[in-house]
């Protein structure tokens, strides 16, 4: 898999983190959706890992957590270790399998989301906050994930479109370039 | 090249996991005026103008949101307010009489100097709030710079918002009462027994009164509001009868009785809060002044080691 950091995908990965934070943070955070706050940056991380790669994924995990705990004055570190591990994560599903199915956002949107909420309650835990595992709080996670996967395919729509042109090696593309190749058959089926 | 590329790859990630850990390691271990806890101030006092630009610019799809949101529940609502206008009323026609005999009193004793009149209200505007179940905090655009300290309580129309976390040059960060740190004294209104009221372990959005006597009687539907005061020497940061919220349950289940209590206050929906500054040389200011130079972990401790009214009074600002 070709990694190879375009200063053109940086800049738009740079812009797009800023954009989709600064906009987490003064709108979207202050329009619940039944009760719950859709939290856009997990899928921002998921899907630049998704499209980018691992390598680029967690780097732009650790700046997107990073600016997180900035902005809203929280336990530095925390959101960087959590969403460095999601961006690595999604990256290394491109990686592997490639998965190109309709709901593969959906799917890693709420795997993202899951995966924070989890991360968070365990090393809020960790970290000696005095709350043991309730129904509600699991209802909270379960519905706030549900909800993070409804947003996903609009978010994920965003964040291809704002990174097209710049991916270091565009699956859509490669299946269409394939597909031009052998004429849309397999080389075996043409013989 | 692929295992040079495979072991790139691994390095980044193991670097990056440690400069968060070490982040974490540091950040949890220093007190609240640290280097990064003046870093993430600095960036709080940078990005802050930009934050309240963005958020007047963004007003009108907040609102558009807000709207579909509200008319969605408004029905519900309706019918729910009209039943509680009617008991309103009728409290209303009986409160009128004791509230006569009331003003008398406090002329009689002069206690109106101690009222919430000695705080000086600093409205302002929240350009920001935490997603996150784990951090309900809001961003103000109101700092040092307008008299905003750390501890100062925040309240709104409808009642007690929480108390100033962060105060940066031009910007604050508010503890919402929903907030695992927060510890409020607090009394159901018709009676004078008190508690502290905390929040709900496992569930973020809801409030737990505890420590209440058994002898104390609370009822379905009452309101809960702080206990504090601001009669020195033992003034608290938080005035006395300011709204919190309103009882859904009471349990038995101990030597102290514990109640449930639902947020008055519309944590989700909040625009305008009025932050109560103090002067220096009060309780408040002075505790403020304690209280920063703990390290994170040890004055949240402190403050969970605390029982009863000193709690309320001295740790979490009751």
């Amino acid at each position: 898999m070709n990694n190879s950091l375009s200063s053109s995908l940086l800049v738009r990965v740079a812009v797009l983190s800023l954009v989709v934070v600064f906009f987490q943070i003064g709108v979207v955070s202050e329009v619940p959706i039944f009760g719950i706050n859709v939290d856009l940056s997990p899928l921002l991380v998921a899907f630049i890992g998704l499209l980018c790669g691992s390598m680029i994924g967690c780097v732009s995990g650790f700046a997107v957590g990073l600016l997180v705990d900035l902005a809203l004055l929280q336990t530095l570190g925390l959101t960087s270790l959590i969403f460095t591990l999601i961006g690595f994560w999604a990256g290394r599903l491109r990686e592997v399998r490639d998965p190109q199915a309709a709901l593969t956002p959906l799917l890693v949107g709420a795997g993202a989301t899951a995966v924070a909420l989890v991360g968070y309650s365990l090393m809020e835990f960790m970290l000696g906050v005095d709350a043991p595992v309730s129904l509600d709080l699991l209802k909270q996670i379960v519905l706030e994930v549900l909800v993070n996967a409804v947003v996903a395919l609009p978010m994920w729509a965003l964040v291809r479109w704002a990174l097209q042109g710049a991916l270091p090696e565009d699956p859509r593309r490669r299946r269409r370039r394939r597909a031009y190749t052998t004429g849309g058959l397999s080389p075996l089926s043409r013989a | 090249m692929y295992d040079k590329s495979v072991r790139r790859r691994r390095a980044v990630l193991i670097l990056l996991v440690v400069l968060s850990l070490l982040l974490l390691t540091a950040y949890f271990g220093e007190a609240s005026g640290g280097r990064l806890h003046q870093v993430q101030r600095g960036f709080l006092t940078v990005v802050s103008p930009i934050q309240d630009g963005a958020n007047a610019a963004l007003k009108p799809v907040r609102d558009l949101f807000g709207w579909f949101g509200n008319t969605l529940h408004a029905k519900s609502q309706l019918s729910a307010s009209l039943k509680q206008t009617d008991k309103l009323r009728r409290e209303l026609v009986a409160d009128q009489a004791e509230k006569r005999s009331y003003r008398e009193l406090l002329a009689l004793f002069h206690l109106d100097r101690l009222g919430i009149s000695s705080y000086t209200p600093v409205a302002a505007t929240v350009i920001g709030k935490s997603p996150n179940l784990w951090y309900s905090t809001v961003t103000i655009d109101k700092g040092e710079s307008s008299g905003v300290r750390v501890n100062d309580p925040v309240v709104n129309g409808e009642g007690l918002v929480g108390k100033v976390a962060v105060a940066s040059s031009d910007a604050a960060e508010v503890d919402l009462i929903t907030d695992s740190s927060m510890g409020v004294s607090a009394r159901i209104g018709s009676s004078t027994a008190t508690g502290i009221i905390q929040p709900k372990v496992g569930e973020p959005n809801n409030l737990l009164l505890q420590y209440l006597p058994a002898t104390a009687q609370p009822n379905v539907g009452e309101y809960v509001v702080t206990s504090g005061t601001v009669a020195p020497p033992d003034n608290s940061l938080y005035p006395p009868g300011i709204l919190i919220g309103q009882v859904t349950s009471v349990n038995e289940e101990s030597a102290y009785k514990t109640v449930n209590v639902h947020p008055i206050v519309n944590l989700h929906d909040l625009d305008i809060v009025e932050v109560l500054t103090t002067v220096d040389g009060s309780r408040a200011a002075n505790l403020a002044n304690a209280v920063s130079v703990l390290p994170v972990g040890q004055a949240s401790s402190s403050v969970n080691n605390q029982s009863g009214e000193q709690l309320a009074s001295v740790g979490a600002g009751g």
